[in-house]
């Protein structure tokens, strides 16, 4: 009898607070964003909300500084370069980033570091990447790994938002999300952020920086059927080493004003009729100044200018319809993308020759494709993946046009609730850029695409609140562009590399949880960057605390008469909730000062030598929900 | 009813939350909407629950069928919930019927609604009018006094 009463108390009990429960179990479901997943078209990341807020990710690249089989350094003119494992390549080519359907690139180099590259992440919602070939589905341009930035939805944050966050080496950032929702069925979200950022290296008793400030604007508008995203940058930042033979230049800036708009709609009542269509256009404008050394530029050969100065127009616009079709077991999606690329110089100019003009006659590009995908069920457990896409390039100048053909096939097996395996085949073909034609090699000026052949095998094994993932890749690259010291040239053999990923992650609670990684790998080439890595990373909360602490470790590598030594890049953040709308936190960046290192050279043939990418700091910031 | 919603939570709960791939359409978020408009509905009104969604997705026919009795017409539902965008023109009149809508300006603004579930500053929250209780001579149990507002 008393455990009938029991039974029935207990009962009671939670009948009483279900509702409550209920929508505490709503919350936090959100705050794991997983209903943007595709497991189809790659092997995924996710970054939801609820790790975004514990770990006190602010900015994109302290999400990308972590991830497995990839590397994340300074160029240059001191922006963030991505680059697989192994190598430093001078531009990111194989990554793609988007903005909700929109992807970010720049039309120029295909590199998103200079607009993008330090988004704040106030208003984003949760992050996405995928180790896969994104084309397939979207469209885009061509790449092996892709990350998807998703935005706050506008009716579940229906409210303002403040944050802001200053470093103890001077950098800052201010922004303010609002969003509404009416009662049409229109939602909006609007950000907005001004940030100075503070990035110096002492170089030969000299300070070299990358000083500067950036303005995003951001608008998201949509329904049940469009969405209509508009996207704003305005950048100035110094130019660290710049072109300069010496590596010191005495003044440099680069300057980009980018501005996008994108406009999806779904037709039909099943939503299956996709239409997309969005124009970019970037200013780019870059001045260099080097009174004692001058300075060495690719396309203008050995004159070593003393003074140069540059502004460039890009415009990207593209078209993209997609039908989807359920049949039997089949979900079949047929897709057309035009894309047209323009690269405008409005002004070229060095000491030397104050009419420089194009450095070559290619300055248009359309790209139209055709686009096939199949997932076929064949059995609960088995779906089968097959993904065809047409390129033809059509350029004007000199260089000629192009076909290519891609191809993938892939399988995901779910025997068990517990196991999972994944594999994918995959042929695709990276065209060259307005920015490796410039800087071609003059002795040979026609690039090729480069051609991939990769194939990755994923397995997952879940055990109560534990799980265990192994990842294997193998990837060969034919025409694979390298920057030489005369420019770019397709490289004349296969380039191989294998890499192997070990994952695990433990939930204690719904706050807490331990997520660790190691990965290896081989490169067939000359090593210049890590090629094995990892982290440990705890996150949880107590009552009004949030804490996390990760290690993000790098090995060490040996390059020229450089030794790079292993990187240990550990960092711990509390976050103090005064109230549900109000938090301050405290963050501690790289405590041991043991940072990645970046490789850089004075001139031609001159002095090597490494700078560190991120600095040993101290961060301040509060969120303020009204 | 209730009970039958509390065990499949607590079997939900009891899941673990670890997955390999989420190769189906995920649906948690939705599930969880159910269950929510399911516990409001079974404590709105005492007969058997007959539920119209105008605009009705796939999804929503296969998640919402395990807690309801669906209706394809809004005249013989005796419980609407508006989750969309949707024309008045198609919503029958409200006499026999409650009606329950996501959009808390709708809910404001259009006397046909009671209450509303909705998403403010990335919480979920439940709202329902007390004036519009007490004209429908709906009793809810006291465990909801939190969520009725009396404007």
């Amino acid at each position: 009898m008393k455990i009938i009463l029991l039974f029935g108390l207990y009962v009671s009990l939670l009948l009483s607070d279900s509702l409550d429960s209920l929508l505490k179990e709503y919350e936090s479901t959100s705050d794991n964003s997983l209903h943007t997943v595709n497991e189809k078209i790659g092997h995924v990341i996710i970054y939801s909300q609820k790790e975004i807020r514990l770990m006190q990710y602010s900015k994109l690249n302290d999400i990308l500084k972590e991830l497995p089989l990839f590397n994340v350094n300074t160029n240059r003119f001191g922006l963030t370069n991505y680059s697989l494992t192994g190598s430093k390549t001078t531009t990111s080519g194989f990554f793609r980033f988007f903005i909700n359907d929109h992807e970010i690139s720049s039309g120029y180099d295909q590199s998103t570091s200079l607009s993008w590259g330090d988004l704040p992440l106030d208003f984003v919602d949760h992050v996405e990447i995928y180790y896969g070939e994104s084309s397939f589905s979207f469209g885009n341009e061509t790449g092996i790994y892709f990350v998807r930035i998703y935005t706050k939805s506008p009716i579940k944050e229906n409210s303002s938002e403040l944050n802001a966050m200053f470093t103890s080496k001077g950098s800052n950032s201010q922004s303010i999300t609002h969003s509404s929702s009416f009662e049409n069925g229109w939602s909006y979200l609007m950000f907005l952020n001004q940030e100075k950022v503070k990035q110096t290296a002492v170089y030969k008793n000299q300070k070299i920086n990358s000083n500067g400030h950036k303005q995003y604007l951001y608008v998201d508008a949509n329904n049940e059927t469009t969405n209509i995203n508009m996207g704003y940058t305005d950048v100035s930042k110094n130019n660290y080493t710049g072109y300069s033979l010496d590596a010191i230049p005495s003044s440099g800036k680069n300057l980009s004003k980018d501005f996008f708009i994108d406009i999806t709609h779904s037709f039909l009542e099943d939503k299956s009729l996709k239409a997309n269509l969005s124009v970019d256009i970037n200013d780019r404008s870059y001045e260099e100044e080097n009174t004692d050394a001058g300075f060495y530029i690719v396309p203008i050969g050995f004159t070593f200018p003393r003074h140069f100065n540059e502004d460039l127009r890009f415009i990207k616009t593209n078209a993209y319809l997609s039908k989807s079709i359920n049949f039997e077991n089949n979900a079949l999606i047929a897709a057309l993308n035009v894309k047209n690329k323009t690269y405008d110089v409005q002004n070229r100019e060095s000491n030397q020759n104050s009419a420089i003009g194009q450095y070559n006659t290619f300055d248009e590009e359309t790209t139209s494709s055709l686009l096939l995908q199949d997932n076929y069920k064949l059995t609960d457990t088995l779906i089968l993946v097959a993904n065809a896409k047409l390129d033809h390039y059509t350029r004007s100048g000199y260089l000629e046009d192009t076909s290519e053909t891609l191809l993938r096939v892939g399988a995901i097996y779910t025997p068990t609730e517990n196991f999972g395996f994944k594999s994918f085949y995959t042929q695709t073909a990276l065209a060259p850029s307005f920015y490796n034609i410039d800087y071609a090699a003059q002795s040979n000026p026609n690039l090729k695409s480069q051609q991939y052949n990769f194939y990755t095998l994923e397995a997952v094994y879940t055990q109560g609140n534990s799980k265990f993932g192994v990842t294997f890749d193998h990837v060969e690259i034919e025409d694979f562009l390298y920057l030489t010291p005369i420019g770019f040239i397709n490289v004349d053999h296969k380039i191989k590399t294998d890499g192997f990923l070990f994952d695990y992650e433990y939930s204690f609670s719904d706050r807490d949880k331990l997520r660790l990684n190691y990965y290896t790998s081989t490169l067939s080439e000359t090593i210049n960057n890590a090629t094995k890595g990892g982290y440990i990373k705890y996150m949880g909360g107590y009552q009004k605390f949030d804490y996390f602490t990760s290690l993000i470790y790098r090995n060490g590598y040996q390059y020229l008469d450089l030794d790079i030594p292993d990187s240990f890049d550990v960092s711990l953040g509390l976050t103090y909730h005064v109230t549900k709308d109000l938090s301050y936190s405290i963050k501690a960046n790289n405590i041991l000062d043991k940072s990645t290192k970046s490789l850089f050279s004075e001139g031609i043939g001159g002095a090597n030598f490494a700078l560190d990418d991120n600095d040993r700091s101290v961060t301040f910031s509060f969120r303020w929900v009204f | 009813m209730r009970v039958f919603i509390l065990l499949l939570t607590l079997l939900a709960f009891s899941s673990a939350e670890n997955y390999t791939f989420l190769v189906q359409p995920y649906s948690k978020e939705m599930e969880l909407e159910a269950k929510i408009i399911a516990e409001i509905a079974t404590s709105s009104v005492r007969e058997k629950i007959e539920l119209f969604i105008p605009h009705m997705s796939e999804m929503e026919e296969k998640i919402y069928s395990r807690y309801f009795k669906l209706s394809s017409k809004c005249e013989t539902a005796n419980f609407v919930f508006v989750n969309k965008a949707v024309e008045n023109e198609i919503l029958c009149d409200n006499t026999n019927r409650l009606f329950f809508t996501n959009n808390y300006r709708k809910l404001l603004s259009d006397e046909k609604y009671y209450g509303a579930l909705f998403w403010n500053k990335s919480r979920p929250n439940i709202v329902f009018i007390k004036k519009r209780l007490e004209k429908r001579a709906i009793e809810l149990p006291k465990t909801f006094d939190q969520f009725i507002e009396n404007f």
